[in-house]
């Protein structure tokens, strides 16, 4: 169920991405997507009754598979610099042009210098 | 041990580099003179015939993470090696921050270690590294297009990771184990199962949008183009290698040859329309990455032993050519005022003429004449694929080359007084020394007698009459400006692009099963 619940978000994510101009939202969207895999990745570590993978003396037991959480964990950690990283340079570009729409920072861009326009010899 | 070390020294190079600012230079030396001991120990280890293995913690195979010197991944690192020194040389007297070399390092280190890396989630961990890394070099000296170019690589970049990191979901909800290694043992004891399809299709498509796919990678033109020269060379001749290193061990375990094989003609005929049509020399060096990175596909793709060493002796003739062709121009630019075709006609002047001597050196690699670097990887290649039609695309593609390079002619033969820097001159000559000598060079990775086979007369003429057809295509239709679409590589666009690419290359895996 969680599987499939990962991958509506990461559709929908990706949908987000697509449709929506502005870059804060499009950086939420991109979240969504990361998130949607890590959700994933936690729905097949999934063990009902698993105790924490430690296992004490004269324990038995089901225990839940450590690979996954260490997964999700150093995935969380990635997503997170490049997350922080993005909205840097976003924080850049607003300072610059006073707009969170790419479409209108394409725009100033391509006014600023236009060097595709420049007649070919 | 040389495994580990390669990119844990880098890393460490990488910290001293900022903590002791001042003593960069001598850590630099350092730096590349240890490299350089430690891949000929992994040569001479890989030279007796069994490649370093190394598992991680010494926990069994399967579990720990493992790394492999093997042909294919001491391929790649030398080119790491190679290109680290050129860009050393390049920037040596450039007054630049000291964290410019800390992420110099870092990249180097990463692409060591992704070189070797056999497992999946630490080949994850090094791709954001990588792309972390590179982000940051893009977008260095803050320029406004810079860091758009290098918004738009990271948020590509970071979905096709998302892409990758489902995939090894799927693998390790199936077999428990992220060792290729191990994969490949597993996936032969039971081949065709369905979510092999979906497993390979999510792994392929999160590399391709690393590795200069065409309708995967549509963040490259404009994060090539835009970055500094240096930073240009690394990402175009080293860092989408990467990828293509990964779509390699892929297609060790996965049935993607037919997908290599369609991925890599429509990246090769597409960028090289593509470029013809641009006029930014830049740009169109980033297009011709694409372009080239179909001729790497196409050999990997084709599954013969000739057609993979070919593709492996191109992945280090393109490391070089095309870094020295970003590091030429890169100047080239800055004297000129820009890098529109135009502007660098009219103050062709301002170029130096040892700045030129190696553009042109490197045109000449890129163009396939006989005896350079890019005649001898692509004669190799040919001589491996199977079926004619994949010979005609490649030759279809090195007539684009040719006709998209002849642009450049009146900036090559053109007289200047000015002197390039020496410690430039030295990055022009360790590269362009590469390509003329690629020849010899390349019989430590294929035997002497498909080394031979290369320079005969049928490949010389093939490569003449290429050069010759392409100079002529360019004098007929040099003056037409074709309408391409460029929507597809705005941000809004690439995202969608990047999912039907995905579907594509599940429709072409499960046509080849």
């Amino acid at each position: 169920m969680a599987a499939i619940v990962a991958f509506i978000l990461f559709g929908l994510g990706i949908l987000v991405l697509v449709l929506r101009r502005d870059l804060v939202i499009k950086l939420l969207a991109l979240g969504l997507v990361n998130a949607a895999s890590i959700l994933f990745l936690v729905s097949i570590g999934d063990r009902p009754g698993a105790r924490a993978p430690i296992q004490g003396p004269g324990e038995m037991g089901i225990l839940a598979d450590p690979l996954p959480q260490a997964l999700v964990l150093s995935a969380i950690v990635v997503n997170f610099a490049i997350l922080a990283l993005a909205l840097v340079f976003v924080m850049i570009l607003v300072e610059r042009y006073h707009s969170t729409d790419s479409t209108r920072i394409e725009q100033e861009m391509a006014r600023e210098i236009d060097e595709e326009e420049t007649p070919c010899l | 041990m040389p495994l580990i070390l390669l990119p844990l020294l880098r890393f460490v190079f990488a910290i001293l580099s900022i903590s002791f600012a001042r003593a960069r230079k001598p850590f630099t030396i350092v730096s590349h003179l240890v490299d350089a001991a430690l891949l000929s120990q992994l040569v001479l280890t890989l030279g007796r015939g069994i490649p370093e293995l190394i598992t991680v913690g010494g926990t069994p195979a399967g579990i720990g993470i493992s790394m492999i010197g093997d042909q294919i991944g001491l391929t790649f690192a030398v080119l790491a090696w190679v290109l680290s020194v050129a860009v050393s040389a390049y920037t040596w007297r450039d007054q630049l921050r000291p964290y410019f070399f800390l992420l110099l390092n870092l990249l180097i280190g990463a692409c060591y270690a992704l070189s070797f890396t056999t497992d999946l989630f630490n080949a994850y961990l090094l791709f954001e590294l990588s792309t972390l890394v590179s982000f940051l070099l893009v977008g260095y000296q803050r320029r406004p297009r810079q860091i758009w170019a290098s918004l738009h690589y990271l948020v590509l970049s970071s979905l096709g990771m998302s892409i990758f990191l489902l995939g090894i979901g799927v693998v390790y909800a199936h077999c428990g184990c992220l060792d290729l290694a191990v994969l490949k043992t597993m996936l032969r004891a039971s081949p065709g199962e369905p979510w092999m399809l979906l497993a390979g299709s999510l792994l392929v498509a999160g590399i391709a949008v690393k590795a200069g796919v065409f309708i995967f990678s549509l963040w490259l033109p404009s994060a090539h183009a835009r970055a500094m020269p240096a930073v240009s060379a690394l990402l175009s001749g080293l860092v989408i290698k990467m990828g293509v290193v990964g779509l390699f061990r892929l297609a060790d375990v996965f049935p993607i040859h037919l997908t290599l094989i369609v991925l890599g003609a429509i990246t090769g005929i597409l960028g090289i329309i593509y470029a013809f049509n641009t006029h930014d020399i830049k740009k169109l060096l980033a297009f011709h990455t694409l372009s080239q990175i179909g001729y790497m596909l196409i050999g990997f793709g084709a599954a013969t032993e000739v057609a993979r060493l070919g593709a492996l002796s191109y992945v280090v003739a393109h490391g070089l050519f095309k870094s020295l062709l970003f590091l030429t121009i890169g100047e080239a630019a800055a004297r000129a005022g820009g890098s529109h075709l135009n502007t660098l006609i009219e103050n062709r002047q301002n170029i130096p003429r040892g700045t030129r001597i190696a553009l042109f050196i490197g045109v000449l690699g890129i163009i396939g004449l006989p005896l350079l670097a890019g005649f001898d990887a692509k004669a190799i290649l040919e001589d491996g694929l199977p079926t004619m039609a994949l010979r005609l695309i490649v030759i279809l593609v090195s007539v684009g080359t040719v006709a998209s390079f002849a642009k450049l002619s009146p900036v090559l033969f053109s007289r200047s007084t000015c002197r390039t820097d020496r410690s430039r001159i030295l990055a022009y000559a360790w590269l362009g020394g590469g390509i003329i000598l690629f020849w010899p060079l390349s019989l430590l990775l294929v035997s002497p007698a498909i080394s031979l086979h290369a320079l005969s007369a049928p490949h010389i003429v093939e490569a003449l009459a290429v050069i010759a057809v392409g100079g002529s295509l360019y004098l007929l239709i040099r003056k037409k400006r074709f309408q391409l679409p460029s929507e597809i590589f705005r941000l809004e666009t690439s995202p969608l692009i990047i999912l039907v690419g995905f579907f594509l290359v599940y429709a072409l895996m499960a046509l080849g099963q």
